[in-house]
């Protein structure tokens, strides 16, 4: 009888037991964390975001939803490739779920949580994740087969890492010239007539800044034009496209052709280390600056401004190519469904339909050439496309961490009135030191 | 008749005795704690079960049956108290620290997250490759009545073929009935639904059709390849695979020139020094500490941005402490007005998330468009300055530190200041005391005895505060010529993210490890010498 009364106690115990466990329940696929998307806002700003991520993510990691295929893609584009996955799911009779993951949280997690079984089968991502996800082993390789041809050449050799392709690309973006048709009635052609034009706009008080350009304190994403312009470039590349770590072009002829430009640039007053993303922002979109170099991220805080979307102009005669950013479709080493992933991303998310769509939500050149040219007759979609012509993939290998952190401490010294050239020479070696490392 | 009511209190009052608790509302609240602490550790079973991860697995039963024998028994009264303090410092103090310098002695970063099974499997599956001049098939997977695996495949000039384990047989057109689904072929074969292929994924994946030599040179490729599988659910070509693992020798052999490839700290490497990808974690020992010690790319800022930290640390602690000091004296006299008014607005800085004061402060301070510098009509650099090795940002630090720590530093010495008690000081004055010599031999010794350890911890928060150094200056302005990147107010831990993080190839968390490892060590060296002294405070009182 002792021992039974005791026992009692434990009836509520059970009870709320059961009750916990009621909690499994949940659907799965619900949102996993309502973040305001401040997405491809740039390198230096990535940083900040990583940090404020790396605090979200002490709250919950995304884990798969309860499906036969998983995708998971942010917020912009989760709605416009439900209904598509919709459709494939019920063509083939699979259960399918769409989850929704901020950007550069899909980064992370699905180098954290694919090994470990609660990743996705598909996600969606910049090309520039794949040199940590190959490196790592997270992501598998797509086989585009003949629908290679189909895509801009620039798109598939952003998603070509060693000569593989790891993805199919939706969208490309770069940064371009950015004109106020106000003050700046008439296109620029080089780089000196852009400077010439600005520092008159100054001059005569219709601008605060000749150029909004960010920097804060230094931006080789948005320097990079210059240097490849004046013949310089970050890392070689081999002919296939693919980028060589051994081969540093910062210290180069053409690269501390462009270190001297920017300490031109720096001794004219166009360019200081105190210009960050808000200050830029709001000087172009009060009609302060004449100019602004930038992406299509920031078009929307211009509404209030008449510009036009313009190639960047030329250094020393020499057309300018910005980075190029190219997202698209990747699928995870580790998918649970591998033909069904794959059947649907090439089938599905490679149509002119989806790619359009696509366009549409995050307002981005599609990647797809049939729907790159419908698109066309939008005039800022041609000008961030015309300006993109001469760019590079930006380098996906895992040395450019080296890269963004060095050469931006040699754009600050430049700034603080230091050697230009010493600069870059400075920052080339640390590279060096740093891959040895 | 009265005697019932009282027999059953007398019994619920016993069961609550024997469970060791002292009434019946004590008995209850303690079944409610226990049971949801049980429910939550069963809840946590059954999410580690499926994931296979043993250990956590047996720390969380481990730890609710101690709970559990602790708290259901009326003797063990000491455990009940140091119990639950035990737990959490094994949980949030010990473990972390533990599993940090297991990370440090680990090549876990970029290229070293997988385990050894998942890297091989990953390496040979990469190494199946479709030739580029393969031909690629239309493909539809089937089976047939006795379950065997089949593949209808279309070339790209529209000839149909059937692929089974034996090999290619080209179809007629009357070998077909039916459309989509419900085809069936040759009588015997049907489709199979990409579900049905879901299921048996690994079958289907594996599922080669031989081709022979004739058709291997009609394919134009490589003369290793030798079969026709499935790539998608509806293509199929010819691939190639390069390597293969040795499950005997555990190495992994590349079957066109033969190179062996052995896995060496996590990386399997040829002999000519050439590696496959990806890696995978593996124990290296003290490699990573080696590298910090003597590694001169780290080595040299390593020295400048150690003795920066402490400064910053230090001084950090002792400007809000004085601030803060002198603002809970003040407020302390109770002829001041509305004192709680202004205790609360003095710890407005405190309370809001430094994660967006540093950043506001980082916009005031700025040279060309900040408030700060509009306002005065000049141009600081604050924050950017490289002078006389970056001296006006650090002072810049400092202070936006001071703004953000010395509401922290008033809230604990007006704690401390009313605690005290009143009789020492008035027994001083009657012994002809000034209020200075009151302050400096009364209160201040009987206060440190009382913040001193929270100094201490304020020394060792501030000696990591990465948000505000990173916040403020990202570690800037830049430290001309070193080897590596490095900053005038980088602090250790964000000097080191920078090397483990942004540097090299990708992110090196076990390089980030042994530096956190060290930056413990050197905190807990600082904070025992530190507790050493307040104790000898204590000794004199």
């Amino acid at each position: 009888m002792k021992r039974y009364r005791k026992w009692i106690a434990l009836v509520p115990v059970a009870a709320l037991v059961l009750a916990a466990c009621g909690t499994d329940e949940e659907p799965a696929d619900e949102p996993v964390e309502e973040v305001e998307e401040t997405e491809e806002a740039e390198e230096e700003e990535e940083a900040v975001e990583e940090e404020e991520e790396a605090e979200e993510d002490e709250e919950a990691a995304p884990v798969r939803a309860d499906a036969d295929l998983v995708i998971w893609a942010d917020d912009t584009r989760r709605d416009v490739v439900e209904p598509f996955a919709e459709q494939f799911g019920d063509e083939q009779g699979i259960s399918v779920a769409v989850q929704e993951v901020p950007f550069d949280q899909i980064r992370e997690n699905v180098v954290i949580q694919g090994p470990a079984g609660q990743g996705p089968d598909i996600f969606i991502g910049a090309h520039d994740w794949l040199g940590e996800m190959v490196e790592s082993g997270v992501v598998a390789p797509l086989d585009l087969g003949g629908a290679a041809d189909d895509f801009l050449e620039v798109a598939t050799q952003a998603f070509a890492y060693d000569g593989t392709n790891y993805g199919l690309p939706y969208a490309i973006e770069n940064i371009a010239l950015i004109r106020n048709t106000e003050l700046a009635p008439e296109p620029v052609e080089t780089l000196d007539d852009m400077v010439e034009v600005g520092l008159a706009a100054v001059e005569a008080g219709d601008a605060d800044l000749p150029v909004a350009w960010q920097q804060d304190p230094g931006d080789p994403f948005h320097n990079y034009w210059v240097v490849t312009g004046a013949g310089g470039y970050v890392f070689g590349q081999a002919d296939d496209g693919s980028y060589l770590a051994d081969d540093i072009g910062i210290d180069s002829e053409g690269g501390l052709r462009a270190a001297e430009i920017f300490g031109e640039l720096y001794e004219q007053d166009v360019l200081n280390q105190d210009i960050s993303y808000d200050i830029m922002i709001d000087t172009f979109s009060s009609g302060r600056a004449p100019f602004a170099v930038t992406g299509p991220w920031a078009l929307g805080d211009f509404e209030g401004v008449d510009f036009e979307v313009e190639p960047l102009p030329a250094i020393d005669g020499n057309p300018a190519g910005p980075f190029v950013g190219v997202q698209g479709f990747m699928l995870s080493a580790f998918a649970e469904n591998e033909l069904a992933a794959r059947t649907f991303v090439l089938d599905f998310m490679g149509t002119a339909d989806a790619q359009l769509e696509l366009y549409e939500a995050g307002n981005r050149p599609p990647a797809l050439v049939d729907a790159f040219e419908q698109v066309q007759d939008d005039p800022a979609v041609a000008g961030f496309g015309a300006a993109g012509e001469d760019g590079r993939p930006m380098p996906a290998i895992p040395e450019m961490g080296s890269v963004w952190e060095a050469w931006t401490l040699a754009y600050t010294n430049i700034f603080s009135g230091a050697d230009p050239e010493e600069s870059f020479e400075e920052a080339a070696n640390q590279i060096r030191e740093l891959i040895g490392l | 008749m009265s005697k019932a009511p009282a027999a059953r209190v007398s019994y619920a009052d016993r069961l609550a005795d024997r469970l060791g608790a002292g009434s019946v509302t004590g008995l209850l609240l303690k079944l409610l704690f226990l049971g949801v602490v049980n429910g939550l550790s069963l809840y946590a079973v059954l999410t580690l079960l499926p994931m296979r991860e043993w250990t956590p697995l047996v720390v969380v039963v481990l730890a609710t049956v101690a709970i559990d024998w602790v708290y259901l028994s009326s003797r063990r009264i000491p455990l009940k108290f140091l119990i639950p303090g035990t737990i959490a410092l094994l949980i949030f103090q010990v473990y972390p620290v533990l599993y940090t310098g297991y990370i440090g002695l680990t090549n876990y970063g970029t290229g070293n997250v997988l385990n050894e099974q998942q890297a091989i499997d990953r390496i040979i599956a990469d190494s199946i490759t479709v030739p580029d001049d393969a031909i690629r098939y239309q493909s539809t997977p089937l089976v047939d009545d006795a379950d065997e695996l089949a593949l209808l495949l279309t070339d790209p000039e529209g000839e149909i073929f059937l692929g089974t384990g034996d090999g290619l047989t080209t179809l007629e057109e009357g070998d077909i009935v039916g459309e989509g689904a419900d085809r069936r072929i040759l009588d015997t074969y049907r489709p199979l639904t990409l579900r049905e292929v879901g299921d048996r994924e690994a079958e289907v994946l594996a599922f080669a059709v031989p081709i022979d030599a004739e058709d291997v040179e009609e394919l134009a490729v490589d003369t290793e390849a030798d079969a026709i599988s499935v790539q998608t659910f509806n293509t199929a070509a010819v691939a190639i695979q390069r390597l293969e693992h040795d499950a005997a020798t555990g190495e992994i052999v590349d079957l066109v020139d033969g190179t062996v490839y052995t896995a060496i700290e996590g990386t399997f490497t040829a002999e000519d020094g050439s590696t496959l990808r990806p890696g995978f974690r593996e124990f290296i020992g003290f490699s990573n500490f080696e590298r910090v010690l003597t590694s001169p790319a780290i080595r040299g800022p390593f020295m400048r941005v150690f003795l920066w930290t402490f400064a910053f640390a230090v001084l950090s602690v002792i400007t809000t402490f004085v601030l803060g000091l002198a603002l809970a004296l003040a407020l302390n006299d109770p002829r001041l007005k509305l004192r709680r008014t202004t205790r609360s607005l003095l710890i407005i800085p405190y309370a809001l998330p430094s994660f967006m004061t540093a950043l506001i402060w980082r916009g005031l301070m700025n040279t060309s468009f900040g408030p700060i510098n509009e306002v005065l009509g000049v141009d600081i650099p604050w924050l950017t300055s490289q002078a006389f090795a970056g001296a006006l940002p650090k002072a810049s630090v400092l202070l936006v530190n001071l703004w953000l720590g010395f509401g922290y530093m008033f809230l604990i010495t007006t704690g401390a200041l009313q605690a005290m008690p009143e009789e020492v000081k008035e027994a001083a004055r009657v012994d002809g005391a000034s209020g200075w010599q009151i302050l400096r031999r009364i209160t201040l010794p009987l206060l440190l005895v009382a913040v001193g350890p929270l100094l201490i911890a304020s020394f060792a928060f501030n000696f990591n505060n990465f948000n505000t150094v990173f916040l403020l200056t990202g570690g800037g302005p830049p430290i001309q010529g070193t080897l590596t990147p490095a900053g005038h107010t980088d602090i250790l831990i964000s000097f080191s993210s920078r090397l483990a993080f942004a540097g090299g190839r990708g992110q090196d968390f076990g390089l980030a490890a042994a530096i956190s490892t060290i930056i413990f060590f050197l905190v807990a060296i600082f904070s025992y010498i530190g507790f050493k002294r307040t104790k000898v405070l204590e000794e004199i009182n």
